[in-house]
Order: C-alpha cells, then sequence, then structure tokens
C-alpha cells in the first residue's frame, strides 16, 4: 500500500489566461424576452447575469486567491484500485478526533467544504469543547477536481467501495463517520449500507442531507407521503432534465462544454441558483443572497482548470450502468443516521415514516433556511448539525 | 388565386468574409473532450474520432462559399408576417415554381436539428418532374426556414407550431395567393403541418408525413380501448426515448443553460447535433464513421451546421421544445381529429418499433401508411429519389 503523497494545486498561468481569454472573446447573443417582474431565469441560465457574473470574471477574479484558500488546508492523492483520489486530511483536535468523510456532489467540488472545515476540526476556536474535534477527510470524486479521470464511468456504488478502502487500508481508520448532500449522500448512503460497521465495513454512522441511496421497492403510501412524491416527481420534471442527459449521452454535450468556459459557467451557474435557498431579508430571490461571484467562480474554475467537466458528468451515466441508486433488495442502513432537511433543498427527504424504511434514523433536523449546497450555504448551520451528530455517535 | 397582399422580397445568402474567418479560427482553437472507454459506437453520444475528422474536414476542406452558390441556386424571399400576439417575424422561404400551367402549390417544413437545406435535394424533382424521367403533377415547391431557424428572423418570445401554422397559412395565402395547397413534414415540422390541417382545414388539401406528432387523449370516451399492439409499442417506444431524450428534456426546461456552450463553439454544435443525425438518420452503425460519412457526407452535414452557426440560431432552435409544449398545440383535445386528407410513409429509424395503424387513425384521416424500406429521419436528404416519388405518388391520388 503505497502511502499518500502531499499534494498542493499549482496551475500554471498560461492554463488560467487561456480560459479568461475565451471569456474575454465571449460573443453574447440573445435571449427570450421576459417580462418585467419575471423571473429571469425561466428559460434556464440569465443572460444579464452571466454577462455580470464574466465580467467580474475577466476584471476581477483572482484565481491566485482561490488556490491559496485550496492550498490552506493539508491535501494528499493516493491510488486505491487504479483510481487516484484527491482529498482533503485534517487532524482534528483533542486527544482521539473522530475521523469524518465528506462527499461533495456536481456541479460542486471539496471547495463546499472550506468554510467548515476549521469548524468542524477544531471546535474550541468556534465555541465548542476540544474533545469534539473531527479528523475531517475530504475527497474529490473520481473524474472531478484534482482526483484522477477514470477511463470509463464509474458510479457512487463504486466510489463507496473505494472511500472505505482509503478510510481504512490507506489511512488506517477503521471506523468512520460519513457525511454528504449530492452525490456525496449517494456515496455515504452506499458506505453506510454496504460498509457499515454491522456488514464488516468501517462506517459507523452516516448524516445526509439530501434523499440520496433509497430502500429497493419502497414507495409513497401514506397520504403524506404521496404528495412528497407528486412534489419530488414535479421537481425532477423541471429540474431533472441535466440528469435525463449526462446519464444517458454525457459525450454529445461534452463538445461544447470542454471548448467553452462560460458554456461550463452557465451550465453550473443555473444550478446553483435554481438548487438554492436565494431568499434574501425582504423575500425577493437573488443568487448573490447566497453566494459571492467569488465563491460560483472558484467552484467553477476548479471544473475548467482541471478539464474535468466531461468527467464529472460520467458519474450519472456510472450510477445507471451500476443498476441506479437502490439499495440491494431486503437491505437498509442500520447503523446510526442523521438526516438534515434544508428547506430548498429540490430532491426533498420523504417524510421521516419513508426514510425510516431505509435507514435507522438516530437524528432528524429541519432547517429553516438552506438549500442543496448546505454547506458552502450555512456554513456553521450545517456545520453545527454535523458536529452535534458526531457528539450523540461518540463512544 | 387570390391577389396577393403581402410582399415579399427576393433574398440571398451571404455570409461575411469575416464570419467565416472567425469560424475558422474557432475550429482551429478547438480543446475537445476524452471520451470514455466503449464509445466505438456512440453509446455514450458523439464519437471522438469521428468529431475529429468533422471539425478537421470544416477547418480545412469545407467550402461555404460553394455550398452558399449552390443554396443560392433556389430562389429564395424574404417577407414580414405578424401572428396573434402582434409579433413581427420574418420569414425565409424557397419558392421554386413548378412545370406547367397545373402546378400545385405544396409547402414543406424541416424540424430539428435541420434546416430548409434537408429539402433542397427533391425541390427539382417535385417541380419538375419530366427533368427526373416521371410523368406525375408538378408542385409549386415552397420551403420556408422555421421562425428562429435559419435565414428566418428570431422571436423575442418564443412561438410553438400553432403560431407557425398561422403564419404559413398567410404565407401560402396572404404573400403567394394560393386557396388551397398542400403541405408536407417531419420532425418539428409534422407538429405545424398537423396544426396546420386543423386550423385551415378548408384551405389545406392533403398532408403528407413522416412524423405522426399529435397525441389523442387516450382517456376520452370516444378513443377506442388501446389495442395489445398499441400499448406494446407504446412500452418500446417509452424504453427508447429514456436513452434517447436527454435533448429533449434540456431544450424543453433550460433551453438557455446549454445555449451559452452551442453558441460559443461550433465543434460544441456539432457535438450536440451528430449524435443526432447517427442515431436518427439511416446510418449502417456497425461502424464508428464510416456508416454515417457515407450516410450524411461532411459536405452536406457541415452545411447544415454552418447554417446553424453563421446565423446563430441555435439556441432559438432549441427553444421551440419549450414553446411547443407550453402552447399545447401536440395534443389532440378530446373529439379533436385530423380530417384532411393524411398520407404517412415511415421511415426506419434506429431500433424504434414500427407504429401500429390503428395508432395513426386515432388521430388522422388515414388515407396511406407505407413502411418505407431505407431513408430515416432525415428522408429527403437521406432518399431524395425515393422520398420525391413517394410524396408525388400520395398526392396524385387526390389531385
Amino acid at each position: 500500500m503505497a502511502a499518500p503523497t502531499p499534494f498542493k494545486v499549482e496551475i500554471s498561468q498560461p492554463t488560467i489566461d487561456a480560459i479568461l481569454a475565451k471569456v474575454r472573446a465571449y460573443d453574447w447573443h440573445e435571449m427570450p424576452e421576459i417580462a418585467a417582474g419575471a423571473d429571469r431565469w425561466a428559460y434556464g441560465a440569465d443572460m444579464d447575469y452571466m454577462k455580470e457574473l464574466c465580467s467580474y470574471w475577466t476584471s476581477s477574479f483572482d484565481w491566485r486567491a482561490v488556490e491559496e484558500k485550496l492550498n490552506s488546508h493539508p491535501q494528499f492523492k493516493a491510488t486505491v484500485d487504479d483510481q487516484e483520489i484527491h482529498f482533503y486530511h485534517v487532524k482534528g483536535s483533542g486527544s482521539a478526533p473522530q475521523p469524518i468523510i465528506l462527499t461533495h456532489g456536481w456541479p460542486g467540488s471539496v471547495y463546499e467544504f472550506l468554510g467548515v472545515i476549521d469548524h468542524l476540526a477544531h471546535p474550541e476556536k468556534h465555541g465548542g469543547k476540544e474533545e469534539d474535534g473531527l479528523t475531517l477527510i475530504i475527497p474529490s470524486l473520481p473524474g472531478y477536481g484534482f482526483s484522477g479521470k477514470p477511463k470509463k464511468p464509474l458510479g457512487p456504488k463504486r466510489t463507496a467501495e473505494l472511500w472505505d478502502k482509503l478510510m481504512r487500508e490507506t489511512l488506517g481508520y477503521d471506523t468512520y463517520i460519513a457525511q454528504g448532500g449530492d452525490w456525496g449522500s449517494v456515496v455515504s448512503g452506499f458506505l453506510a449500507c454496504n460498509h457499515g460497521l454491522n456488514v464488516g465495513g468501517g462506517c459507523k454512522a452516516v448524516h445526509l442531507n439530501m434523499w440520496g441511496a433509497r430502500p429497493s421497492g419502497v414507495g409513497p403510501q401514506t397520504p403524506e407521503e404521496q404528495t412528497w412524491g407528486q412534489t419530488a416527481a414535479f421537481n425532477f420534471e423541471m429540474e431533472g432534465a441535466y440528469l435525463r442527459l449526462q446519464m444517458t449521452k454525457p459525450q454529445s454535450l461534452s463538445y461544447a462544454m470542454m471548448d467553452s468556459p462560460v458554456g461550463v459557467a452557465a451550465w453550473i451557474t443555473e444550478k446553483f441558483n435554481s438548487w438554492t435557498d436565494t431568499r434574501g431579508p425582504d423575500g425577493t430571490e437573488h443568487i448573490e443572497n447566497a453566494y459571492t461571484k467569488d465563491q460560483l467562480l472558484s467552484n467553477i474554475m476548479i471544473y475548467l482548470v482541471t478539464r474535468t467537466f466531461n468527467t464529472s458528468t460520467w458519474f450519472y451515466r456510472g450510477m445507471f450502468e451500476e443498476g441506479g441508486t437502490d439499495m440491494a433488495p431486503g437491505k437498509k442502513v442500520e447503523v446510526p443516521t442523521a438526516i438534515a432537511c434544508f428547506p430548498k433543498e429540490f430532491i426533498p427527504f420523504p417524510p421521516r415514516t419513508m426514510v425510516e424504511k431505509g435507514y435507522n434514523v438516530a437524528r432528524w433536523t429541519e432547517f429553516e433556511k438552506g438549500g442543496h449546497f448546505a454547506a458552502l450555504e450555512t456554513g456553521p448551520l450545517f456545520a453545527n448539525d454535523v458536529a452535534a451528530f458526531a457528539a450523540q455517535v461518540k463512544g | 388565386m387570390t391577389r396577393p397582399i403581402i410582399p415579399a422580397d427576393p433574398f440571398k445568402i451571404h455570409v461575411p468574409d469575416h464570419e467565416i474567418e472567425d469560424l475558422k479560427h474557432r475550429l482551429e482553437q478547438t480543446r475537445f473532450p476524452n471520451e470514455p472507454d466503449g464509445n466505438e459506437h456512440w453509446a455514450y453520444g458523439s464519437n471522438l474520432s469521428y468529431m475529429e475528422r468533422l471539425i478537421s474536414y470544416w477547418r480545412d476542406d469545407f467550402d461555404w462559399r460553394q455550398q452558399e452558390t449552390w443554396l443560392n441556386s433556389f430562389p429564395q424571399f424574404k417577407t414580414t408576417l405578424t401572428d396573434n400576439n402582434d409579433q413581427d417575424h420574418e420569414i425565409h422561404f424557397v419558392y421554386e415554381k413548378g412545370s406547367g400551367d397545373n402546378a400545385t402549390p405544396l409547402i414543406m417544413t424541416h424540424g430539428w436539428p435541420s434546416t430548409f437545406r434537408e429539402f433542397l435535394d427533391v425541390v427539382d424533382r417535385l417541380a419538375h418532374p419530366e427533368n427526373h424521367g416521371r410523368s406525375g403533377p408538378a408542385f409549386d415547391v415552397i420551403v420556408p426556414s422555421l421562425i428562429g431557424y435559419g435565414f428566418s428572423s428570431l422571436p423575442r418570445q418564443p412561438v410553438g407550431p400553432a403560431v407557425i401554422a398561422d403564419l404559413w397559412h398567410d404565407l401560402m395565402t396572404k404573400v403567394l395567393g394560393y386557396d388551397t395547397y398542400l403541405a408536407q413534414a417531419g420532425d418539428w415540422g409534422s407538429f405545424v403541418t398537423s396544426r396546420l390541417a386543423l386550423q385551415h382545414a378548408d384551405a389545406v388539401r392533403a398532408i403528407h408525413l413522416t412524423m405522426l406528432p399529435l397525441r389523442p387523449d387516450l382517456r376520452h370516451e370516444s378513443q377506442p380501448p388501446v389495442t395489445e399492439e398499441e400499448s406494446l409499442w407504446i412500452r418500446d417506444m417509452k424504453k427508447w426515448w429514456a436513452g434517447e431524450e436527454g435533448y429533449r428534456s434540456i431544450q424543453s426546461t433550460k433551453p438557455m443553460t446549454l445555449a451559452f456552450g452551442l453558441m460559443d463553439s461550433p465543434s460544441g454544435l456539432a457535438g450536440w447535433l451528430a449524435d443526432k443525425y447517427y442515431r436518427l438518420g439511416d446510418t449502417d452503425k456497425s461502424h464508428t464513421w464510416e456508416g454515417m460519412e457515407a450516410r450524411f457526407p461532411m459536405d452536406t452535414l457541415l452545411t447544415q451546421l454552418s447554417i446553424y452557426w453563421f446565423t446563430g440560431t441555435i439556441n432559438s432552435a432549441n427553444t421551440l421544445y419549450k414553446a411547443g409544449p407550453a402552447e399545447g398545440s401536440g395534443l389532440l383535445k378530446p373529439g379533436e381529429r385530423v380530417t384532411v386528407p393524411t398520407f404517412y410513409s415511415e421511415y426506419p429509424m434506429d431500433s424504434l418499433p414500427i407504429t401500429p395503424r390503428s395508432w395513426a387513425m386515432r388521430g388522422y384521416n388515414l388515407q396511406a401508411f407505407k413502411i418505407m424500406e431505407k431513408g430515416g429521419h432525415f428522408a429527403a436528404m437521406e432518399e431524395p429519389e425515393l422520398f420525391a416519388d413517394d410524396v408525388r405518388d400520395a398526392f396524385a391520388t387526390i389531385l
């Protein structure tokens, strides 16, 4: 077993310059007319906002500052079963910090978690107790960011296998907690289901902020569950097109995306706008109520500088080829599970009665604010819930 | 014949030199994606080695001026028409008068991801059958560019097939002065043509379709119960669609999210569209690119792509997938049916199952139902002779 190699993000200047040159040269086009007061994102990415974002991108955005931020925590690369995996490994405070693996999704990256690292690893600096410090492992999914590109699509079940090996064999942690949203919730769900302590794996508890891995053959039954089912189906109809495409013909999209930084920015920014709690204090919605342009562009640039947009979309096809997001028939998650429900999540959890058919629910938190990218959007709110759950399952 | 009351101006395509230079420059700068193992038969979408061949041909060998000259050898016009919501549209169309004094007007409508060019190989065959050793009827052939496509204007507010059908009727009657006419189409054109038949049944003498788009309301009492053949067909169609409909899904919900990449990158535009020609055309799919190039010579495909590129219309073209369903015009109202005589010819398309005749009869006054042996979704380009003979023979039976 090769030891992990320390890693720092160092992107060459010509790579950055080439991206910015293409953004600068973008030839703006038309969009359908939107009536005053109507949703400017009704047809997808809003032209006015994309212009504003790109103007900031070429005039004020500083990749080197992002790089410095990315490099302010220890990073490594390790090879597990031929898959190169990039990850943060931050030792927590206290004498025996509990390891936890936090997994991002699409179109996110490890960047989503940067703002909560210190809070979770060193609670004593944020009004908590030193002995509650967590050791954080934050990997980039295969084909994402600074992880290696697989030769062909792989999905969340396979990734869960890799994560369990990374935690136990590479890093030597016999037990760990798993946390995730988006693909991270599916991977974490499969870690808990297929690699839980109860079945000989290392995952002792799981914290989820999206309805990911699902118990097989369990559908909505009670009236409440059926109402949820209708909402979920409607959301999927409106929001699920990217998924339908990416799990069938990702390659047809890739020629545009790998050739156009603004194309990638629009594809990703629209998701951040649609899936986020963008309500401001007066209730009106705007993407910058939730994110700064620097935050949006930092995440987008990780896709661009690593040229991983294409391979990131393969994960959907990989999921499809693995047989979907259902757990094996008759199986469920037996380890303690925390469910964190954020109000603007577009794939909301079903009622607790239905979740309990697949998970041993030990904690259920409903938040008043936040959406799909909970760690990035809510920071401390998210971190406190994860920390409280870790304390709950300690010992 | 009524007196035309709206003028049309002759039109020639001329792409400025600097736009041709800009395209070449972008093609030279192309950064290709990588490709998953196992994409030899386009299972994950447009194949990389095909795309590399196509983009290098577009950059080094494709002669737009030669294609432009050929496109301009067809008489083209532009006219401005106003829709029911007071939006003006500039409509581009080819207008070839047929031989003799008794030519019958025929409007032919293309779809996505195609352009008016799709029909150019059959214009002469239909307008002047005697040039091709045929003795059947001659047609005045009218081939418009859909609204938001090619050389027609971009709508400020997207419009769907029902609105376009009314514009086509005005084109045929108020601009060209015909009282009655025939219509032919596939893909989105078949929606427009079906709406034309529904909305202007007194003027449309007959229609010929290569796709049957209107869906009956199966729950309504006027509809006979679904047959076993139909239910198997619906099941197989759904299964096929599940693997293919990603593009439709995006274009019908968030076309703008896709637009930024496609409008910026000619290879991106090509990658998005090439897979549709490969999949829906009657291509030999046992090869990576040989079958594709045999069916759609690069000059032909690149003329289509260049029209999208130079006119900057991929965004507005894609948005038809949102505007169409928003209009609700694809669903037949309870009891509604196309009463105009309808000829349907089904060309083989990928692994799609054959439509049950009973299904076709639910929504249309079906005169003929033909299964074609070759040619796919772009039949007029793929098999011009077969296609032109079929359309001419069909309409000859009612003229």
